[in-house]
Protein backbone atom coordinates (compact mmCIF):
# COMPACT_ATOMS: atom_id res chain seq x y z
CA UNK A 1 0.00 0.00 0.00
CA UNK A 2 2.70 2.74 -1.08
CA UNK A 3 0.70 5.50 -2.37
CA UNK A 4 -2.46 4.77 -0.13
CA UNK A 5 -3.02 8.84 0.47
CA UNK A 6 -6.22 8.46 1.71
CA UNK A 7 -6.08 8.19 5.63
CA UNK A 8 -7.27 4.72 7.96
CA UNK A 9 -11.65 5.12 7.87
CA UNK A 10 -12.89 3.56 10.66
CA UNK A 11 -15.46 2.38 8.28
CA UNK A 12 -12.49 0.67 6.53
CA UNK A 13 -11.92 -1.52 9.52
CA UNK A 14 -15.18 -2.01 10.67
CA UNK A 15 -15.58 -3.79 7.22
CA UNK A 16 -12.03 -5.52 7.67
CA UNK A 17 -13.47 -6.84 10.70
CA UNK A 18 -16.45 -7.83 9.53
CA UNK A 19 -15.33 -9.70 6.20
CA UNK A 20 -12.92 -11.26 9.40
CA UNK A 21 -15.93 -12.53 11.74
CA UNK A 22 -17.95 -13.83 8.12
CA UNK A 23 -14.64 -16.03 7.33
CA UNK A 24 -15.21 -19.25 6.79
CA UNK A 25 -11.90 -20.79 7.26
CA UNK A 26 -13.41 -24.59 5.92
CA UNK A 27 -15.01 -23.25 2.77
CA UNK A 28 -12.20 -21.48 1.55
CA UNK A 29 -9.93 -24.39 2.30
CA UNK A 30 -12.32 -26.47 -0.21
CA UNK A 31 -12.23 -23.39 -2.71
CA UNK A 32 -8.84 -23.37 -2.63
CA UNK A 33 -8.70 -27.68 -3.34
CA UNK A 34 -11.10 -26.96 -6.18
CA UNK A 35 -9.69 -23.71 -7.80
CA UNK A 36 -5.76 -25.84 -7.98
CA UNK A 37 -7.61 -28.36 -9.10
CA UNK A 38 -8.89 -26.91 -12.14
CA UNK A 39 -6.29 -24.93 -12.82
CA UNK A 40 -3.68 -28.07 -13.20
CA UNK A 41 -6.15 -29.43 -15.33
CA UNK A 42 -5.90 -26.52 -17.83
CA UNK A 43 -2.89 -26.14 -20.30
CA UNK A 44 -0.12 -25.10 -18.34
CA UNK A 45 0.95 -21.54 -19.07
CA UNK A 46 3.18 -21.38 -21.59
CA UNK A 47 6.75 -21.25 -20.57
CA UNK A 48 8.10 -17.29 -21.81
CA UNK A 49 10.48 -15.83 -19.38
CA UNK A 50 10.59 -12.78 -21.64
CA UNK A 51 6.85 -11.90 -22.36
CA UNK A 52 7.19 -8.58 -23.30
CA UNK A 53 9.43 -9.90 -26.12
CA UNK A 54 5.68 -11.18 -27.86
CA UNK A 55 4.94 -7.57 -28.84
CA UNK A 56 8.33 -7.05 -30.51
CA UNK A 57 7.71 -9.90 -32.36
CA UNK A 58 4.15 -9.01 -33.46
CA UNK A 59 5.94 -5.54 -34.71
CA UNK A 60 8.68 -7.49 -36.51
CA UNK A 61 5.44 -9.88 -38.02
CA UNK A 62 4.10 -6.85 -39.33
CA UNK A 63 7.18 -5.35 -40.97
CA UNK A 64 7.85 -8.47 -42.12
CA UNK A 65 4.49 -8.67 -43.46
CA UNK A 66 4.88 -4.69 -44.88
CA UNK A 67 8.35 -5.63 -46.78
CA UNK A 68 6.49 -8.52 -48.33
CA UNK A 69 3.63 -6.63 -49.99
CA UNK A 70 6.48 -4.12 -50.89
CA UNK A 71 7.79 -6.82 -52.56
CA UNK A 72 5.46 -7.87 -54.55
CA UNK A 73 4.27 -4.30 -55.91
CA UNK A 74 7.77 -4.06 -57.09
CA UNK A 75 7.21 -7.11 -58.46
CA UNK A 76 4.14 -6.63 -60.07
CA UNK A 77 5.45 -3.13 -61.25
CA UNK A 78 8.15 -4.35 -62.61
CA UNK A 79 7.01 -7.24 -64.62
CA UNK A 80 3.76 -5.34 -65.58
CA UNK A 81 5.27 -1.93 -66.91
CA UNK A 82 8.44 -2.74 -67.87
CA UNK A 83 9.33 -1.89 -71.39
CA UNK A 84 11.90 -4.64 -71.57
CA UNK A 85 9.93 -7.54 -71.57
CA UNK A 86 9.94 -7.78 -75.43
CA UNK A 87 13.98 -8.58 -75.67
CA UNK A 88 14.05 -12.36 -74.06
CA UNK A 89 11.27 -13.50 -76.47
CA UNK A 90 12.91 -12.05 -79.04
CA UNK A 91 16.11 -13.14 -78.41
CA UNK A 92 16.00 -17.16 -79.08
CA UNK A 93 15.24 -16.90 -83.00
CA UNK A 94 19.52 -15.75 -83.50
CA UNK A 95 19.88 -20.00 -82.29
CA UNK A 96 18.69 -20.70 -85.75
CA UNK A 97 22.14 -19.17 -87.20
CA UNK A 98 23.87 -20.98 -84.63
CA UNK A 99 22.51 -24.68 -85.04
CA UNK A 100 21.22 -24.38 -88.58
CA UNK A 101 23.12 -22.58 -90.87
CA UNK A 102 20.76 -22.69 -93.82
CA UNK A 103 18.63 -20.33 -91.95
CA UNK A 104 21.46 -17.88 -91.82
CA UNK A 105 19.69 -15.64 -95.06
CA UNK A 106 16.88 -14.77 -92.92
CA UNK A 107 16.96 -14.31 -89.82
CA UNK A 108 16.34 -10.14 -89.57
CA UNK A 109 13.62 -11.19 -92.08
CA UNK A 110 11.59 -13.42 -89.86
CA UNK A 111 12.63 -12.29 -86.70
CA UNK A 112 11.07 -8.72 -86.76
CA UNK A 113 7.75 -9.77 -87.78
CA UNK A 114 8.11 -12.42 -84.82
CA UNK A 115 9.02 -9.46 -82.52
CA UNK A 116 6.53 -7.58 -83.79
CA UNK A 117 3.88 -10.07 -83.50
CA UNK A 118 4.89 -10.82 -79.77
CA UNK A 119 4.86 -7.52 -78.72
CA UNK A 120 1.83 -6.59 -77.54
CA UNK A 121 1.79 -2.65 -77.56
CA UNK A 122 2.55 -2.83 -81.04
CA UNK A 123 -0.01 -5.78 -81.73
CA UNK A 124 -2.94 -5.64 -79.18
CA UNK A 125 -4.74 -8.50 -80.78
CA UNK A 126 -2.06 -10.43 -82.22
CA UNK A 127 -1.13 -12.62 -79.27
CA UNK A 128 -4.06 -15.18 -79.45
CA UNK A 129 -3.61 -15.63 -83.32
CA UNK A 130 -0.16 -16.02 -83.23
CA UNK A 131 -0.10 -18.37 -80.04
CA UNK A 132 -1.33 -21.24 -82.02
CA UNK A 133 1.33 -21.52 -85.07
CA UNK A 134 3.89 -20.76 -82.35
CA UNK A 135 2.76 -23.41 -79.82
CA UNK A 136 2.03 -25.82 -82.66
CA UNK A 137 5.73 -25.11 -83.72
CA UNK A 138 7.24 -25.50 -80.68
CA UNK A 139 5.17 -28.77 -80.03
CA UNK A 140 6.97 -30.05 -83.00
CA UNK A 141 10.16 -29.65 -81.91
CA UNK A 142 9.86 -29.66 -78.47
CA UNK A 143 12.31 -33.19 -78.46
CA UNK A 144 13.82 -32.41 -81.30
CA UNK A 145 16.36 -30.04 -80.04
CA UNK A 146 17.85 -28.39 -77.25
CA UNK A 147 16.75 -24.88 -76.20
CA UNK A 148 20.10 -23.23 -76.83
CA UNK A 149 21.21 -20.39 -73.96
CA UNK A 150 19.43 -17.31 -74.48
CA UNK A 151 21.33 -14.83 -72.80
CA UNK A 152 24.25 -16.45 -74.75
CA UNK A 153 22.00 -14.95 -77.66
CA UNK A 154 20.73 -12.15 -76.96
CA UNK A 155 24.33 -9.98 -77.83
CA UNK A 156 24.45 -11.44 -80.54
CA UNK A 157 20.91 -10.43 -81.45
CA UNK A 158 20.52 -8.87 -84.78
CA UNK A 159 16.99 -8.23 -85.03
CA UNK A 160 16.10 -5.87 -82.03
CA UNK A 161 15.77 -2.48 -84.28
CA UNK A 162 12.48 -4.39 -86.20
CA UNK A 163 10.40 -4.29 -82.41
CA UNK A 164 8.91 -1.39 -83.56
CA UNK A 165 7.94 -1.87 -86.53
CA UNK A 166 4.45 -2.23 -87.84
CA UNK A 167 3.06 -6.27 -87.12
CA UNK A 168 2.30 -7.54 -90.05
CA UNK A 169 0.42 -10.36 -90.42
CA UNK A 170 1.55 -13.79 -89.52
CA UNK A 171 3.74 -15.29 -92.43
CA UNK A 172 3.68 -19.02 -93.15
CA UNK A 173 6.68 -20.34 -91.88
CA UNK A 174 9.18 -22.82 -93.88
CA UNK A 175 9.23 -26.06 -92.08
CA UNK A 176 12.66 -25.39 -91.97
CA UNK A 177 11.75 -21.61 -90.46
CA UNK A 178 9.81 -22.82 -87.58
CA UNK A 179 12.25 -25.51 -86.22
CA UNK A 180 14.32 -22.83 -86.30
CA UNK A 181 12.02 -21.02 -84.23
CA UNK A 182 10.79 -23.29 -82.25
CA UNK A 183 13.18 -23.43 -79.02
CA UNK A 184 12.69 -19.89 -78.83
CA UNK A 185 9.15 -20.02 -79.01
CA UNK A 186 8.61 -22.78 -75.97
CA UNK A 187 9.04 -20.15 -73.11
CA UNK A 188 6.06 -17.80 -74.18
CA UNK A 189 3.13 -19.39 -72.84
CA UNK A 190 4.45 -19.42 -69.23
CA UNK A 191 5.15 -15.76 -69.96
CA UNK A 192 1.90 -14.93 -71.11
CA UNK A 193 -0.18 -17.06 -68.84
CA UNK A 194 1.95 -14.93 -65.80
CA UNK A 195 1.04 -12.06 -67.24
CA UNK A 196 -2.49 -12.47 -67.30
CA UNK A 197 -2.27 -13.21 -63.80
CA UNK A 198 -0.36 -10.37 -63.07
CA UNK A 199 -2.67 -7.82 -64.81
CA UNK A 200 -5.91 -9.99 -62.93
CA UNK A 201 -3.56 -9.27 -59.60
CA UNK A 202 -3.04 -5.38 -60.54
CA UNK A 203 -6.96 -5.36 -61.21
CA UNK A 204 -7.50 -6.92 -57.75
CA UNK A 205 -5.20 -4.82 -55.74
CA UNK A 206 -6.68 -2.14 -57.28
CA UNK A 207 -10.27 -3.01 -55.99
CA UNK A 208 -8.93 -3.71 -52.62
CA UNK A 209 -7.55 -0.55 -52.58
CA UNK A 210 -10.27 1.41 -53.81
CA UNK A 211 -12.66 -0.67 -51.56
CA UNK A 212 -10.48 0.19 -48.64
CA UNK A 213 -10.61 3.54 -49.58
CA UNK A 214 -13.92 3.97 -49.58
CA UNK A 215 -14.52 2.28 -46.07
CA UNK A 216 -12.23 4.20 -44.22
CA UNK A 217 -14.38 6.96 -44.88
CA UNK A 218 -17.48 5.40 -45.07
CA UNK A 219 -20.19 5.95 -41.70
CA UNK A 220 -20.03 2.92 -40.56
CA UNK A 221 -15.72 2.94 -40.20
CA UNK A 222 -16.27 6.60 -38.76
CA UNK A 223 -18.66 5.47 -36.28
CA UNK A 224 -16.80 2.45 -35.16
CA UNK A 225 -13.49 4.93 -35.14
CA UNK A 226 -15.30 7.50 -33.15
CA UNK A 227 -16.70 4.13 -30.82
CA UNK A 228 -13.03 3.58 -30.18
CA UNK A 229 -12.09 7.01 -29.56
CA UNK A 230 -15.02 7.57 -27.02
CA UNK A 231 -14.01 4.41 -25.04
CA UNK A 232 -10.06 5.41 -24.90
CA UNK A 233 -11.07 9.11 -23.90
CA UNK A 234 -9.33 10.16 -26.86
CA UNK A 235 -11.10 13.97 -27.52
CA UNK A 236 -9.47 15.28 -29.86
CA UNK A 237 -9.84 12.35 -32.04
CA UNK A 238 -14.07 12.15 -31.03
CA UNK A 239 -13.89 15.74 -31.91
CA UNK A 240 -12.16 15.62 -35.46
CA UNK A 241 -14.22 12.31 -36.07
CA UNK A 242 -17.69 14.15 -34.94
CA UNK A 243 -16.51 17.06 -37.49
CA UNK A 244 -15.88 15.13 -39.96
CA UNK A 245 -19.63 13.49 -39.43
CA UNK A 246 -19.48 10.54 -37.94
CA UNK A 247 -22.68 9.35 -36.70
CA UNK A 248 -22.78 9.56 -33.31
CA UNK A 249 -25.54 7.41 -32.13
CA UNK A 250 -24.42 4.26 -34.45
CA UNK A 251 -24.32 1.33 -32.44
CA UNK A 252 -21.88 -1.39 -32.28
CA UNK A 253 -22.76 -5.27 -32.46
CA UNK A 254 -23.44 -5.04 -28.51
CA UNK A 255 -26.23 -2.37 -29.47
CA UNK A 256 -23.51 0.23 -27.77
CA UNK A 257 -23.16 3.79 -28.73
CA UNK A 258 -20.01 6.16 -28.64
CA UNK A 259 -21.59 7.50 -25.78
CA UNK A 260 -21.97 4.64 -24.07
CA UNK A 261 -18.32 3.28 -24.75
CA UNK A 262 -17.35 6.73 -23.51
CA UNK A 263 -19.65 6.03 -19.75
CA UNK A 264 -18.24 2.75 -19.51
CA UNK A 265 -14.72 4.41 -19.56
CA UNK A 266 -15.45 7.16 -17.51
CA UNK A 267 -14.41 9.25 -19.85
CA UNK A 268 -16.51 12.82 -18.56
CA UNK A 269 -14.88 15.72 -21.76
CA UNK A 270 -15.35 13.36 -24.14
CA UNK A 271 -19.12 12.10 -22.89
CA UNK A 272 -19.60 16.11 -22.83
CA UNK A 273 -18.41 16.48 -26.30
CA UNK A 274 -20.98 13.61 -27.57
CA UNK A 275 -23.83 14.81 -25.71
CA UNK A 276 -22.89 18.87 -27.30
CA UNK A 277 -23.19 16.33 -30.66
CA UNK A 278 -26.79 15.59 -29.65
CA UNK A 279 -25.59 11.80 -28.49
CA UNK A 280 -28.80 9.92 -26.73
CA UNK A 281 -29.01 9.23 -23.20
CA UNK A 282 -31.64 7.01 -23.58
CA UNK A 283 -30.44 4.40 -26.66
CA UNK A 284 -30.66 1.39 -25.05
CA UNK A 285 -27.94 -1.76 -25.82
CA UNK A 286 -28.92 -5.13 -26.39
CA UNK A 287 -28.80 -6.00 -22.82
CA UNK A 288 -31.50 -3.38 -22.01
CA UNK A 289 -28.99 -0.94 -20.75
CA UNK A 290 -29.08 3.25 -21.70
CA UNK A 291 -25.80 5.25 -21.41
CA UNK A 292 -27.88 6.40 -18.20
CA UNK A 293 -27.72 3.07 -16.38
CA UNK A 294 -24.65 2.92 -17.21
CA UNK A 295 -23.59 5.80 -15.48
CA UNK A 296 -25.46 5.26 -12.18
CA UNK A 297 -23.12 2.41 -11.23
CA UNK A 298 -20.02 4.53 -11.88
CA UNK A 299 -21.20 7.19 -9.26
CA UNK A 300 -18.50 10.09 -10.62
CA UNK A 301 -19.90 13.33 -10.49
CA UNK A 302 -17.90 14.77 -13.50
CA UNK A 303 -19.26 12.03 -15.64
CA UNK A 304 -22.89 12.75 -14.30
CA UNK A 305 -22.09 16.44 -14.61
CA UNK A 306 -21.40 15.60 -18.42
CA UNK A 307 -24.21 13.90 -19.11
CA UNK A 308 -26.37 16.44 -17.72
CA UNK A 309 -27.49 14.38 -15.13
CA UNK A 310 -26.93 16.79 -12.25
CA UNK A 311 -26.73 20.43 -12.06
CA UNK A 312 -23.59 21.87 -12.43
CA UNK A 313 -22.90 23.47 -8.64
CA UNK B 1 -1.30 -4.32 -1.57
CA UNK B 2 1.05 -5.87 0.92
CA UNK B 3 2.72 -9.16 -0.72
CA UNK B 4 5.75 -7.98 -2.77
CA UNK B 5 4.95 -7.19 -6.48
CA UNK B 6 7.81 -8.07 -7.74
CA UNK B 7 7.21 -11.92 -5.86
CA UNK B 8 4.28 -11.98 -7.62
CA UNK B 9 5.82 -11.53 -10.89
CA UNK B 10 8.41 -13.98 -9.67
CA UNK B 11 6.04 -16.56 -8.43
CA UNK B 12 3.77 -16.23 -11.83
CA UNK B 13 6.97 -16.26 -14.12
CA UNK B 14 7.95 -19.56 -12.24
CA UNK B 15 4.33 -20.90 -12.74
CA UNK B 16 4.79 -20.45 -16.15
CA UNK B 17 7.93 -22.44 -16.00
CA UNK B 18 6.33 -25.47 -14.90
CA UNK B 19 6.85 -24.84 -11.02
CA UNK B 20 4.14 -26.75 -9.46
CA UNK B 21 4.10 -24.99 -6.30
CA UNK B 22 3.95 -21.38 -7.40
CA UNK B 23 0.82 -21.05 -8.31
CA UNK B 24 -0.53 -22.04 -5.15
CA UNK B 25 1.62 -20.02 -3.46
CA UNK B 26 0.54 -17.31 -5.21
CA UNK B 27 -3.07 -17.90 -4.68
CA UNK B 28 -2.54 -17.54 -1.27
CA UNK B 29 -1.26 -14.60 -1.10
CA UNK B 30 -5.04 -13.25 -2.95
CA UNK B 31 -7.77 -16.05 -2.85
CA UNK B 32 -9.30 -14.07 0.05
CA UNK B 33 -9.34 -10.71 -1.25
CA UNK B 34 -10.09 -11.92 -4.43
CA UNK B 35 -13.23 -13.85 -3.69
CA UNK B 36 -14.55 -11.13 -1.42
CA UNK B 37 -14.05 -9.06 -4.11
CA UNK B 38 -16.09 -11.13 -6.50
CA UNK B 39 -18.56 -11.62 -3.86
CA UNK B 40 -19.29 -8.54 -2.34
CA UNK B 41 -19.53 -6.92 -6.16
CA UNK B 42 -22.05 -9.66 -7.29
CA UNK B 43 -24.25 -8.69 -4.35
CA UNK B 44 -26.46 -11.33 -2.03
CA UNK B 45 -28.43 -11.88 -5.41
CA UNK B 46 -26.16 -13.62 -7.16
CA UNK B 47 -23.86 -15.00 -4.42
CA UNK B 48 -24.02 -18.46 -5.65
CA UNK B 49 -21.76 -17.32 -8.98
CA UNK B 50 -19.29 -16.26 -6.35
CA UNK B 51 -16.94 -19.71 -6.69
CA UNK B 52 -17.37 -20.19 -9.76
CA UNK B 53 -16.35 -16.52 -11.05
CA UNK B 54 -13.10 -16.64 -8.56
CA UNK B 55 -12.26 -20.49 -10.06
CA UNK B 56 -12.89 -18.61 -13.54
CA UNK B 57 -10.82 -15.94 -12.49
CA UNK B 58 -7.63 -17.89 -11.26
CA UNK B 59 -7.95 -20.43 -14.29
CA UNK B 60 -7.38 -16.85 -16.88
CA UNK B 61 -4.95 -15.95 -14.50
CA UNK B 62 -3.02 -19.41 -15.03
CA UNK B 63 -3.42 -19.71 -18.60
CA UNK B 64 -2.51 -15.78 -19.50
CA UNK B 65 0.33 -16.24 -17.39
CA UNK B 66 2.73 -15.68 -20.03
CA UNK B 67 1.21 -12.66 -20.54
CA UNK B 68 1.20 -11.05 -17.76
CA UNK B 69 3.78 -8.13 -18.32
CA UNK B 70 4.83 -6.78 -14.52
CA UNK B 71 6.38 -3.33 -16.10
CA UNK B 72 2.90 -2.49 -17.08
CA UNK B 73 0.85 -3.42 -14.07
CA UNK B 74 0.78 -4.81 -10.45
CA UNK B 75 -0.26 -8.51 -10.44
CA UNK B 76 -3.00 -6.95 -8.12
CA UNK B 77 -4.05 -4.81 -10.93
CA UNK B 78 -4.19 -7.45 -13.47
CA UNK B 79 -5.86 -10.25 -10.84
CA UNK B 80 -9.10 -7.61 -9.97
CA UNK B 81 -9.35 -6.61 -13.55
CA UNK B 82 -9.46 -10.14 -14.48
CA UNK B 83 -12.27 -11.05 -11.49
CA UNK B 84 -13.88 -7.25 -12.13
CA UNK B 85 -14.37 -8.05 -15.81
CA UNK B 86 -15.52 -11.73 -14.77
CA UNK B 87 -18.14 -10.15 -12.98
CA UNK B 88 -19.43 -7.62 -15.42
CA UNK B 89 -19.66 -10.66 -17.88
CA UNK B 90 -21.96 -12.50 -15.46
CA UNK B 91 -23.82 -9.63 -14.97
CA UNK B 92 -24.21 -9.42 -18.97
CA UNK B 93 -24.85 -12.98 -19.30
CA UNK B 94 -27.03 -12.82 -16.60
CA UNK B 95 -28.70 -9.42 -17.75
CA UNK B 96 -28.73 -7.90 -14.26
CA UNK B 97 -28.94 -4.22 -14.97
CA UNK B 98 -26.21 -2.98 -12.54
CA UNK B 99 -27.64 -0.23 -10.76
CA UNK B 100 -27.74 -0.48 -6.94
CA UNK B 101 -29.25 2.63 -6.31
CA UNK B 102 -29.84 6.13 -7.77
CA UNK B 103 -27.40 8.76 -8.17
CA UNK B 104 -25.12 9.33 -5.30
CA UNK B 105 -26.46 12.42 -3.17
CA UNK B 106 -24.17 15.26 -1.69
CA UNK B 107 -26.17 14.52 1.19
CA UNK B 108 -24.43 11.59 2.18
CA UNK B 109 -21.21 13.43 2.34
CA UNK B 110 -22.29 15.53 5.10
CA UNK B 111 -22.58 13.20 7.21
CA UNK B 112 -20.74 13.05 9.82
CA UNK B 113 -17.14 12.76 11.56
CA UNK B 114 -15.72 9.43 11.15
CA UNK B 115 -14.18 9.25 14.48
CA UNK B 116 -17.66 9.26 16.19
CA UNK B 117 -18.59 5.63 14.01
CA UNK B 118 -19.94 3.33 16.47
CA UNK B 119 -18.42 0.73 14.16
CA UNK B 120 -15.04 0.40 16.53
CA UNK B 121 -15.23 -3.11 17.30
CA UNK B 122 -16.91 -5.40 14.89
CA UNK B 123 -17.66 -8.65 17.06
CA UNK B 124 -21.20 -9.80 16.34
CA UNK B 125 -21.77 -11.97 13.36
CA UNK B 126 -25.44 -10.07 13.55
CA UNK B 127 -23.25 -7.10 12.82
CA UNK B 128 -21.10 -7.87 10.50
CA UNK B 129 -23.36 -9.07 8.29
CA UNK B 130 -25.26 -5.57 8.67
CA UNK B 131 -21.97 -4.24 7.42
CA UNK B 132 -21.85 -6.15 4.56
CA UNK B 133 -25.54 -5.94 3.72
CA UNK B 134 -24.60 -2.04 3.58
CA UNK B 135 -21.47 -2.45 1.48
CA UNK B 136 -23.41 -4.68 -0.63
CA UNK B 137 -25.70 -2.01 -1.19
CA UNK B 138 -23.51 0.72 -2.46
CA UNK B 139 -22.98 0.98 -6.31
CA UNK B 140 -21.14 -1.14 -7.87
CA UNK B 141 -17.90 0.99 -9.05
CA UNK B 142 -17.78 2.14 -5.41
CA UNK B 143 -18.72 -0.66 -4.12
CA UNK B 144 -15.83 -2.24 -6.15
CA UNK B 145 -13.25 0.60 -5.15
CA UNK B 146 -14.04 0.49 -1.37
CA UNK B 147 -13.65 -3.22 -0.67
CA UNK B 148 -10.25 -2.91 -2.65
CA UNK B 149 -8.88 -0.85 -0.49
CA UNK B 150 -10.67 -1.59 2.48
CA UNK B 151 -10.30 -5.57 2.57
CA UNK B 152 -8.11 -6.14 -0.51
CA UNK B 153 -5.72 -3.85 0.63
CA UNK B 154 -4.84 -1.97 -2.74
CA UNK B 155 -3.47 1.27 -3.62
CA UNK B 156 -5.78 3.90 -5.04
CA UNK B 157 -3.23 3.57 -7.96
CA UNK B 158 -3.52 -0.22 -8.31
CA UNK B 159 -7.98 0.48 -8.01
CA UNK B 160 -7.53 2.82 -10.55
CA UNK B 161 -5.87 0.19 -12.61
CA UNK B 162 -8.11 -2.59 -12.00
CA UNK B 163 -10.87 -0.48 -12.37
CA UNK B 164 -9.62 1.39 -15.56
CA UNK B 165 -9.71 4.74 -14.15
CA UNK B 166 -7.93 7.69 -13.25
CA UNK B 167 -6.83 7.66 -9.49
CA UNK B 168 -8.82 10.76 -9.25
CA UNK B 169 -12.05 8.35 -10.48
CA UNK B 170 -10.86 5.93 -7.94
CA UNK B 171 -10.26 8.45 -4.76
CA UNK B 172 -13.57 9.88 -5.61
CA UNK B 173 -15.46 6.77 -5.16
CA UNK B 174 -14.05 5.39 -2.20
CA UNK B 175 -14.86 9.21 -0.71
CA UNK B 176 -18.65 8.32 -1.41
CA UNK B 177 -18.91 5.14 -0.43
CA UNK B 178 -17.48 5.85 2.93
CA UNK B 179 -20.11 8.46 3.29
CA UNK B 180 -23.05 6.30 2.03
CA UNK B 181 -21.84 3.59 4.51
CA UNK B 182 -21.38 5.90 7.60
CA UNK B 183 -24.82 7.22 6.75
CA UNK B 184 -26.20 3.84 6.24
CA UNK B 185 -24.57 2.15 9.50
CA UNK B 186 -25.41 5.60 11.38
CA UNK B 187 -28.35 3.84 13.64
CA UNK B 188 -25.42 1.37 14.74
CA UNK B 189 -24.89 1.02 18.39
CA UNK B 190 -21.71 -0.52 19.96
CA UNK B 191 -25.10 -2.29 22.15
CA UNK B 192 -25.08 -4.63 18.79
CA UNK B 193 -21.24 -6.29 19.68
Amino acid sequence: MSDHDATPDPIDTAYAQAEGVLHDEAARAARRARVLAAAAREPAAPVDATPRRRPALGRYGGWLAAASVAGVSVLVATQVYSPARAPPRVAPPPAAPVSQPMVSPQPAAETAPTAARESPRATPIAPRATAQPRDRAAADVAQAQPAPSAPALLPTSPPQQPVAAPAPPPPALSAPTARAFAPAAAPPPPARASESTIQELVVVTGEKRAAVKAAAGSPADLAAKLRDAAAAGRTSDVKALLAKGAPVDAPDDDGETALMKGVKGDHPKAVALLRRYGASLETRNHAGQSARDMAVPLGDPDLDRALGLTARP
Amino acid sequence: MEPDAAEDADLLRAHGAGDPHAFGRLYDRYDRACFQFIRRLLGAAQADAAEDLHQETWIAVSRNAAGFDPAKASFAGWLFTIARRKVWDHFRRQKVAVLASAVHDEAAMSVADPDLSPLDAVQSRELAQEIVAAVEALPLEQRGAFVLFAHAGLSLAEIAEASGVTVETAKSRLRYARAKLRQALAGERPAHV
